[in-house]
């Protein structure tokens, strides 16, 4: 069949209306916060395989896991009619853990399946060893909450007992049971629409527009990979932690390769899978490295569909913490071995794109690295069991780009809708009282372009005795895993202490000052990555998203911007010195002179001990015709016939490039809390130029105690 | 243009009163004038954004000239002057606003900086741009870091005072403020809606300190949870009140010199009117009120023509707005954006924008043939314009289908270029994807046109409504050539092309009612223990006491005015609420259940049946109150109708080409040689000076007593 252009454009455009109709809905029936401000759900149009052909604009780890779901829902269920729904949330069947309620329905056109609908949304609390089922405490699936594989609607009834079973498992049955049904009317609302569609224009040519729509993305993607130059990178990033109270590190260790058109993405080398519930499954391991290919390569240029899946190809061996076996424990895995795989994948994108003149604009190294998720669940002052999730987690740093600052308190990189909620609103829904909730100083990660800030917020109980809360921080006590990139440093870490037997009540009823934790009095105790506890009167909680990674040197960030930063409080003063080389006088202005002197200082320190030399190049050879960037400050030519390093800004031949290693308080003094800012198991490893002393590199790195016996050069 | 018949001034004996709305737009300033007869004249002048206020005196006089009168004679005889300005608009947009200080909570100093994370940066702006991550710049602050300062305060979720305000410290941080420059302050605490104590307070220092500070409390401007946005609107209009109050205040001037005896009334975003002393509490309030003048025509008109139901579509160069009118209702957003990151607790109309206008930019990447969102605007504009444009747009498009003639665009007062349309759309789309110069265009026409389509649908859909139970209206210049395309599909039950199409905001405002609304959040069970129902009732009582306090301001008087009382409600824990009337007698133990009830239905009627859950705990959240006066402007007069046969105003015939390479030959009637009763059988084209109406083969157009043109399909017989 001949389908033209024009036909194509005017479908594809309704459908994507039609799908957006059950965002819609669901955000608006939904009495979740994570729904509606976090954004946690999505909704789409599958072929009649499963496969996803429209996307709407919720959570993107979602978008490639639903099509998983369907399939799963089609070699199960084998026999479905008109009118029938499943629901399910086992993330070995391809929910991302036990929260996410996969809804889908087929649709029937004539007597015949044409496609499948669907979408998934976070539950507030499906049950499971730990209030709000992020279960910190469980070491196999069994502690867990149940998985559901069930037929909700059956010949256009929902079934009261599937409803009643559902519920029955929740702390929070009303809330539960609301946001069903706001699956269940979703689906409702877009068959129907679909149903008028598929008269009106024909099913054939609905079906056609459907499956060039995913081919149509596969050749954009090739299109744009074939113009990025080939090549490897490596990263690797850290969990602290996969359980309450434990302090283990594990690894993910991640290769790509770019080859013609396509990634290869290889997780081997990863940990092997632990006891804990942080490990990712599979397709949720997929879903978390296609996140950034879709945010920054596609964005809103390519359509996101499972054409991607055609040309992004994802390796990570069973039985490791990226492709977990049956019965690992799961239900932290979206914010566990699932986040990680995004950060390590954003990280090696951003290396690969770095090397292309044509896509460096894209370059971005981390953002919001870490889900510091808080669930606090309390009784109410009317005697009601009441808990949520808190949203502060939200307000991480994005990572810097090649041309400006990362964005400050940027949300996720997921989705461009997931919201903070407003401090009034989550004081009316839980019995706490926020103390501040502010920009935090000096948590963007230093570059010529600096990371974006995070948050700092502490709260305190009111009109209770006592809250229960559950912290399930996907990493950064002790590393801060918030990647700078071409000589950038990391951000601040993703933490959060709890101060026991403070002053708290003085200082609201006097009104005192509350911003240091001398302020507060009483013992200060820096969470582990998973830990959980009571609050009682006396009590509060602090928490710190991660911050954002630098791009480029601080050493050759524009004296202004420093000066601006620190006028409008995102740097202190003496992180402008420390750390950028700005010596500010007290009016704030910039003293030119003495910063000058200070740079070149710290210049000359860098390059102090280095016997190397970096070499100019010889007369008459010059391999710059033939560079190929590798990032900012480095490219490889040829000479003599051998590929070598070049400085770009000294343009120099590093035949060695310089290695030095600092304690982690060098990127910022939010780094490693428990550790008072230098974590015996991770140093900076900084790659400079020995010709001029730029930095090419300053990444975080395990330590001998760190690694054990596997030790680091 | 004016009626057959002219406004007369001298009507034997009787002394003439007229009603005036004047409408500042982007490119033109509108005039309409209605006498008190219900006949009406319009005009327009090139609007002047430097001084609006030039632009408006401008258009008075072009109008001036249809009736032959002198302006200060009219002037004299005004019984209401109502005004739509984009004063607002702009000076937010540009960021040119009065330099704002903001007091908040200790703590909480940020909370504008940040705004709510990437919502700050991501709503107000088309998704394809929020899509875009690494390159969507978040907006400049209205309020610099340097300007904002916590006081030591503190109010609990229950208006309790948990930390008393620390006078001594807020009167230095004003201080510091008033040192700084700060011309107009911003005052908005936690939770200050519950217990105004503390903002009231700092308030009188303020005055206290600077006595020429226009003083902004959140308790006052938006009294509603959730502090980003109610600090946004407070912000806005500290922001915008010196701008708006200064420019009212001369325009009121410069026009009683004229000879104008009545206040000006200005246009709000709600649809309604307000006087100029209010712009301190409701300048945010004016803000996006343009498109809105639409829909108070459309209201209008449509109560005059009997059609309850109404959609309306506004395409002009650069934009296609979307509003609905539902039971002669307006539907309210109650917390729009008001632009990128900004969101106001101000009501507003519905409107809905999506980028597709004449100037749309088509383009190609080889595979796909994309129309916008990208417009060549005014400037360069399309390249039939001849001003440099060699993108390719929707009006080239018509101009290569045949559409629209090159010679009468604009009653010939501009004239098109065929060739450089025809170069553009050969080189940008038809080359690339190998088809056709006619399929090219007609593909662009249609691409155009099924997307208006498709945010039609959206808007009536998601409301929860059939557009098959409305009638379309379509206005802007270039809305009537797609019209009937565009509906086609929706099966609406007639097209109305308002002979006011080109000053129908104007026509709004001149007969808008006169409205103020007023909310205060108080989130609370709706099934609660005794006291409830007394606690409501005094919370309506205190919102009445304001809003009386304001009608007497304004000199009306209390009989011409209706309050109606309404509650937004939500399942516990849901983050949208739903908005019901709730009458005087309705609450009362079984007005509680009832109200129940009704949320039920109107959320059942909204998510399809079996969403709601009888077990669930509802909340009220906020508390409404609206006081109207409805407009006294009269009604239109119709003129008896003349016969059906429109041949004398025939001009020509047109060959015009649909997708498909068919071409179609129309009957072209100069419009403005149309009389009342004249029916127009398809396929034939109307043109008017300001817009060309397509009427396809199996449609038929005629004119009503009003001159407006009905469009609808399957007309009997046939040419």
């Amino acid at each position: 069949m001949q389908l033209d252009p024009i036909t194509f454009e005017v479908i594809k455009h309704r459908l994507w209306q039609i799908n957006d109709e059950q965002a819609v809905t669901i955000r608006t029936v939904s009495a979740s916060p994570i729904v509606v401000e976090g954004n946690d759900f999505n909704t789409g149009l599958f072929t009649r395989h499963g496969d996803l052909v429209i996307p709407g604009p919720g959570s993107l780890v979602h978008v490639t896991t639903i099509d998983t779901t369907i399939k799963s829902i089609i070699s199960m269920a084998k026999e479905f009619e008109d009118g029938d729904a499943y629901l399910t949330n086992d993330p070995y069947l391809g929910a991302l853990h036990q929260n996410d309620l996969v809804v889908a329905s087929p649709l029937f056109y004539e007597g015949e399946l044409v496609m499948w609908v669907g979408n998934v949304l976070h539950h507030a609390d499906v049950g499971g060893i730990d209030e709000g089922s992020f279960c910190i405490n469980a070491v196999n699936i069994y502690q867990e909450p149940p998985l559901y594989f069930l037929k909700v609607v059956d010949n256009g009834r929902l079934q009261r007992d599937v409803e009643y079973t559902f519920m029955r498992n929740s702390r929070l049955p009303d809330t539960v049971a609301l946001d069903l049904r706001a699956q269940v009317g979703a689906l409702h609302v877009v068959k129907n629409r679909l149903t008028e569609l598929l008269r009106e224009k024909g099913v054939e040519t609905v079906l056609e527009v459907m499956e060039r729509s995913v081919d149509y993305t596969e050749e954009k993607l090739r299109q744009r990979f074939a113009e990025i130059p080939d090549g490897a990178w490596e990263t690797e990033v850290y969990m602290d932690g996969d359980k309450r109270g434990c302090t283990e590190l594990h690894r993910v260790f991640l290769r790509l390769e770019k080859r013609g058109e396509e990634l290869f993405f290889d997780y081997t080398g990863s940990d092997a899978q632990v006891e804990g519930g942080v490990n990712s499954t599979y397709h949720a391991c997929y879903a978390g490295t296609a996140v950034p290919i879709y945010t920054f390569i596609c964005n809103g240029e390519i359509d996101w569909n499972s054409g991607l899946k055609r040309v992004v190809h994802v390796e990570a061996p069973e039985g490791t913490v990226m492709n977990a076996r049956y019965p690992a424990a799961v239900s932290i895995c979206t914010l566990g071995f699932r986040w990680l795989a995004t950060v390590a994948s954003m990280r090696v994108l951003a290396k690969m794109l770095s090397a292309s003149e044509k896509y460096r604009d894209r370059v971005c190294p981390s953002w919001t690295v870490s889900s510091n998720g808080t669930n606090v669940f309390a009784t109410n002052r009317r005697g009601k069991r009441v808990g949520a999730l808190l949203s502060d987690h939200r307000g991480g740093g994005a990572g810097a780009r090649s041309f400006a600052d990362g964005f400050d308190n940027a949300g996720m990189v997921t989705s461009f809708l997931s919201f903070m909620a407003n401090v009034e609103s989550q004081e009316w829904k839980l019995p706490i009282l926020h103390v501040f909730r502010k920009q935090l100083i000096d948590s963007g990660g230093p570059g010529a372009f600096r990371g974006g800030l995070s948050l700092i917020t502490a709260f305190t109980a009111y009109g209770t005795e006592r809250l229960i809360f559950k912290n399930f921080n996907t990493a950064g006590t002790n590393q801060s895993n918030a990647a700078g990139i071409d000589g950038g440093y990391p951000g601040s870490g993703s933490q959060a202490t709890v101060i026991r037997g403070s002053r708290i009540r003085e200082i609201l009823s006097s009104g005192q000052k509350a911003e240091s934790y001398e302020d507060f009095g009483g013992t200060v105790e820096h969470l582990l990555s998973k830990s959980d506890g009571i609050l009682g009167p006396d009590d509060v909680f602090v928490f710190y998203s991660p911050g954002g990674g630098g791009y480029g040197d601080p050493l050759r960030r524009d004296t202004r911007l420093v000066q601006d930063d620190v006028r409008n409080g995102r740097v202190s003063p003496e992180s402008a010195r420390r750390r950028y080389g700005v010596v500010l006088q007290d009016n704030l202005e910039v003293d030119a002179e003495a910063t000058k002197r200070l740079r070149e200082t710290m210049i000359h320190d860098r390059l102090a001990g280095s016997q190397s030399s970096a070499a100019p190049l010889p007369p008459g050879s010059d391999g710059g015709d033939k560079a190929e960037r590798i990032g900012e400050y480095l490219e490889r030519i040829s000479l003599d016939g051998r590929r070598v390093l070049r400085c770009r800004s000294c343009h120099r031949i590093c035949s060695e490039i310089l290695i030095h290693h600092a304690p982690l308080s060098e990127a910022g003094p939010w780094l490693a809390l428990r550790w008072q800012g230098d974590s015996p198991d991770f140093v900076l490893r900084k790659s400079i130029c020995p010709g001029c002393g730029i930095l090419f590199d300053v990444s975080e790195t395990r330590t001998q105690r760190g690694a054990g016996s596997a030790g680091l050069g | 243009m004016s009626f057959e018949e002219p406004i007369r001034f001298k009507d034997g004996e009787r002394i003439v009163r007229v009603f005036i709305g004047v409408d500042t737009g982007g490119t033109f300033t509108d005039v309409v004038l209605l006498d008190d007869r219900g006949r009406l004249t319009f005009d327009k002048a090139l609007s002047t954004p430097e001084d609006p206020s030039r632009g408006v005196s401008a258009a008075l006089q072009n109008c001036m000239e249809g009736v032959e009168r002198p302006l200060s004679e009219v002037l004299g005889r005004v019984e209401q002057f109502c005004h739509g300005t984009t004063v607002g608009t702009n000076a937010l947009i540009q960021q040119r606003g009065a330099r704002v200080g903001l007091v908040t909570t200790r703590g909480f100093e940020d909370v504008i900086i940040v705004g709510r994370g990437p919502m700050g940066r991501n709503l107000g702006i088309p998704v394809s741009q929020a899509m875009d991550f690494i390159h969507t710049e978040r907006p400049r602050p209205l309020v610099p870091k340097e300007l904002i300062r916590g006081v030591v305060e503190r109010v609990g979720v229950d208006g309790r005072i948990v930390t008393p305000l620390h006078e001594e410290s807020a009167r230095a941080a004003l201080e510091e403020l008033a040192e700084r420059g700060v011309e107009s302050l911003a005052i908005c605490l936690l939770w200050s809606f519950r217990n105004e104590t503390h903002e009231r307070r700092l308030g009188e220092m303020a005055r206290q300190i600077n006595s020429r500070w226009i003083v902004n409390l959140s308790c006052e401007v938006s009294p509603l949870l959730g502090e980003f946005e109610r600090s946004m609107t407070t912000v806005v209009n500290a922001f915008l009140s010196p701008v708006m109050s200064r420019y009212t205040a001369r325009l009121q001037e410069n026009l009683a010199q004229e000879g104008l005896t009545r206040p000006v009334q200005i246009m709000k975003c709600s649809g309604g009117l307000t006087l100029p002393e209010q712009m301190k509490r409701e300048a945010a309030a004016t803000v996006n009120s343009g498109p809105v003048g639409g829909l108070v025509a459309a209201r209008q008109l449509g109560k005059i023509l009997g059609f309850d139901n109404v959609i309306t579509t506004d395409m002009g160069g650069t934009s296609f707005d979307v509003g609905v009118i539902y039971r002669g209702q307006f539907e309210q957003e109650h917390t729009p954006f008001i632009s990128q990151g900004v969101p106001v607790q101000i009501p507003a109309v519905r409107v809905v924008t999506i980028g597709a206008g004449g100037g749309s930019i088509a383009w190609s990447d080889g595979r796909r043939l994309h129309v916008g969102p990208q417009s060549a605007g005014a400037q360069p504009g399309p390249a039939c314009y001849g001003h440099g444009g060699t993108e390719p747009t929707v009006t080239d498009a018509l101009v290569v289908l045949g559409f629209l003639d090159p010679d009468y665009f604009f009653g010939g007062r501009k004239r098109l270029n065929p060739v450089a349309a025809r170069e553009a759309i050969t080189e940008k789309v038809a080359r690339p994807l190998g088809l056709s110069l006619m399929e090219a265009a007609a593909g662009i026409y249609e691409i155009v046109t099924a997307k208006m389509s498709d945010l039609i649908r959206k808007v009536t859909v998601e409301s929860g409504y059939d557009p098959r139970e409305f009638v379309l209206f379509a206005y802007g210049g270039a809305g009537p050539a797609h019209c009937a395309l565009f509906s086609r599909p929706l099966g609406v039950r007639q097209i109305v092309v308002p002979y006011t199409a080109s000053v129908f905001s104007a026509f709004g405002v001149a007969t808008s009612d006169i409205l103020y609304t007023y909310a205060k959040s108080e989130p609370t069970p709706l099934e609660e223990q005794p006291g409830t129902i007394e606690h409501f009732e005094r919370l309506f009582q205190d919102l009445e006491e304001r809003a009386w306090a304001d009608v007497s301001y304004a000199g009306l008087s209390r009989d011409q005015v209706i309050l109606t009382r309404k509650i937004d409600l939500r399942y516990e824990g849901q983050m949208h609420e739903m908005t019901l009337e709730c009458s005087r007698e309705a609450i009362d133990s079984a007005g509680i259940a009832r109200l129940r009830e009704a949320f039920e239905s109107v959320y059942e009627g909204k998510y399809g049946q079996g969403t709601s859950r009888k077990e669930s705990p509802i909340e009220i959240i906020t508390f409404r109150l609206e006081a109207l006066r409805p407009t006294c402007a009269p009604e239109l007069k119709p003129e008896a109708l003349g016969p059906e046969d429109p041949s004398p105003a025939l001009k020509s015939e047109r060959r015009a080409t649909l997708r498909g390479e068919r071409e179609i030959v129309c009957r072209v009637y100069d419009g403005e040689r149309l009389w009342p009763g004249a029916r127009v059988l398809g396929p034939a084209l109307i043109e008017r000076r300001d817009t060309t109406l397509f009427v396809p083969e199996t449609f038929s157009a005629r004119l009503d007593g009003y001159r407006n043109i009905c469009l609808s399909e399957s007309h009997p017989g046939g040419p």
